[in-house]
């Protein structure tokens, strides 16, 4: 008999909110997140968008985080941790400290080696990166600074006072991180799970940008439902702010943010008309425990929902634009649905990549037509949280979890002329569905999915 | 006398930095423990606890300095010091 894969627990950190039962109830009453971004940016260069999603504050040490922990990990390990921890707690798989002073778990009735890791991020720990290489390249700058300030100061205090106040400005860390090296590498926040909850069997990290969460889940369900594990922690982590605004930038003068003249409430706008780029999130991070379902029913487990297929192609086309005719996105659809054994009018509801810049909600909304008609309800949760990048499938995936046990969805966010004629949502509330698709398009040409359904014995 | 007994406010804060990151019971720690060969600290250890220290104190430790501190009343010695140059420096 083939195994089945069932998603058990869901952790989940988001601009709108901390943890999955309050981030799902905050896309149902559509609590949206935006602000202008920090006025200091502004001042190491021109950006046309102004605004991006912040999160909210976090108490780590509620997740067993350390100040050890923060000295040594970047912001994607801390909260992978925290992720991790909701993600096992609401799992019912309890945790016994084998070694604090290296905040090392055992995990109850799991067998470590049945059990994997797969975590997905688009640029790891480059916000520490940077942080550490401002301190290298300032430090220096700073003590030049502090010398002529000492040597003119006689002479002309108001040329050292400018002197002094400029290296006053300049921001930078207290010091250069001992620990750079692994908190800058992509797999720093795998490896910390696998070493926090002792898993030892595969501990992948996929680095697909913007689908990085989709295929990090979708290689976890593979191995579940191949017999290699019976168990994954598996998701997607980003974080997306240096102190100087660079990455913002990057984005920024590459394009895709949205920078139209809409206030930050209604800047941000997949699928309308008006869209005009993505919403910038400061981070994200969704860690879910897939489980194969036998396993998961012995101990007790309540399944939140159950996952049947996985698939992805690549476009071979650009590496920062989606090739037009979403030919792949279409192949990609169709291995979907062969895999589950389903035909496309048997899906209710697809959570869209939906981002909101032109290229990307132009193909998503002709490829969905073209495949699936007018059927299925279609949602864009990038409507209210803004681009997560490596975590958005991850978050896309757990609010698609929960809406299929609860059987409901939240509105898509600012859609008020939608260029497409498709079946969006409109209005929160109940709905019927059993079948549902989560996909992510990603820099690079990745394209992947995943296809799930509403938990039945 | 040791650092220790001299100086008991910044000998609290040397204890309460080191019971933080190496997670051991108070009483292991004593003027004359060894760092690293009493309290099973390893390399990523010691350079976790410099850093907390740095962070305890305000002041950097440099590589040099760290060789020196091999037990817990090497610590608050230099701690004493180089909080007693820093206040004088202002």
């Amino acid at each position: 008999m083939s195994r089945r894969v069932v998603v058990t627990g869901i952790g989940a950190i988001a601009p709108n909110g901390e943890g999955a039962d309050a981030f799902f109830q905050n896309c149902l009453d559509g609590v949206f997140s935006a602000a202008p971004v920090p006025e200091h940016w502004h001042h190491y260069g021109q950006l046309s968008s102004q605004v991006w999603a912040p999160l909210p504050s976090i108490d780590y040490s509620t997740y067993g985080v350390t100040r050890v922990d923060k000295m040594q990990l970047d912001p994607t390990g801390i909260m992978g941790i925290a992720g991790g921890v909701q993600a096992l707690s609401q799992a019912g798989i309890a945790t016994t400290c084998i070694n604090e002073r290296k905040g090392m778990h055992r995990l109850e009735r799991i067998d470590p080696m049945q059990a994997g890791v797969y975590i997905g991020t688009g640029i790891g720990g480059l916000t520490s990166l940077i942080g550490s290489q401002a301190n290298h390249v300032l430090t220096p700058v700073k003590k030049s600074c502090r010398d002529i300030t000492r040597k003119i100061n006689g002479d002309c205090a108001e040329a050292a006072a400018a002197v002094s106040d400029l290296a006053g400005s300049l921001r930078m860390p207290p010091r250069f991180n001992p620990f750079i090296v692994s908190m800058t590498m992509p797999n720093a926040c795998a490896g910390t799970l696998g070493i926090r909850f002792g898993i030892k069997g595969p501990n992948e990290t996929t680095c697909h940008a913007c689908a990085a969460g989709t295929i990090a889940l979708g290689h976890a369900f593979n191995s579940v439902k191949a017999g290699h594990i019976t168990m994954a922690l598996a998701g997607g982590v980003e974080y997306l702010t240096d102190e100087f605004g660079g990455i913002y930038r990057g984005f920024d003068i590459a394009g895709t943010l949205a920078s139209s003249s809409h206030s930050p409430d209604s800047v941000n706008r997949p699928f309308d008309r008006d869209r005009s780029g993505f919403l910038f999130a400061e981070g994200g991070c969704s860690i879910l425990v897939l489980e194969e379902l036998s396993h998961a029913l012995e101990r007790g487990a309540e399944p939140v929902a159950e996952i049947l297929g996985f698939a992805e192609s690549f476009d071979a086309h650009s590496l920062m634009m989606m090739e037009p005719s979403g030919e792949q996105i279409e192949r990609m659809f169709h291995s979907l649905l062969q895999q589950a054994g389903l035909t496309p009018d048997s899906i209710d509801y697809i959570n869209t990549h939906g981002t909101g810049t032109e290229l990307n909600d132009r193909v998503e909304a002709e490829t969905i037509g073209r495949t699936f008609r007018k059927k299925p309800l279609i949602g864009a949760t990038k409507s209210l949280i803004g681009h997560t990048l490596g975590a958005s499938g991850a978050l896309a995936t757990s609010f698609t979890a929960l809406a299929l046990k609860h059987q409901k969805l939240h509105a898509c966010k600012n859609l008020d002329n939608p260029e497409h004629d498709l079946n969006f949502v409109h209005t929160p509330g109940s709905y019927e569905i059993q079948n549902a698709i989560v996909q992510s398009f990603a820099f690079g040409g990745h394209n992947a999915a995943l296809l799930m359904r509403r938990y039945a014995e | 006398m040791s650092h220790w007994e001299n100086h008991p406010e910044i000998a609290k804060q040397v204890s309460d930095v080191i019971q933080e990151v190496l997670r051991v019971e108070p009483a292991r720690i004593q003027p004359a423990t060894k760092i690293s060969d009493d309290l099973g600290a390893d390399s990523l250890d010691i350079v976790s606890l410099l850093m907390a220290l740095e962070e305890a104190f305000g002041q950097n430790i440099s590589d040099e300095q760290a060789k020196n501190l091999v037990t817990v009343d090497d610590v608050i010695r230099f701690a004493v010091d180089h909080l007693a140059s820093s206040s004088e420096s202002k």
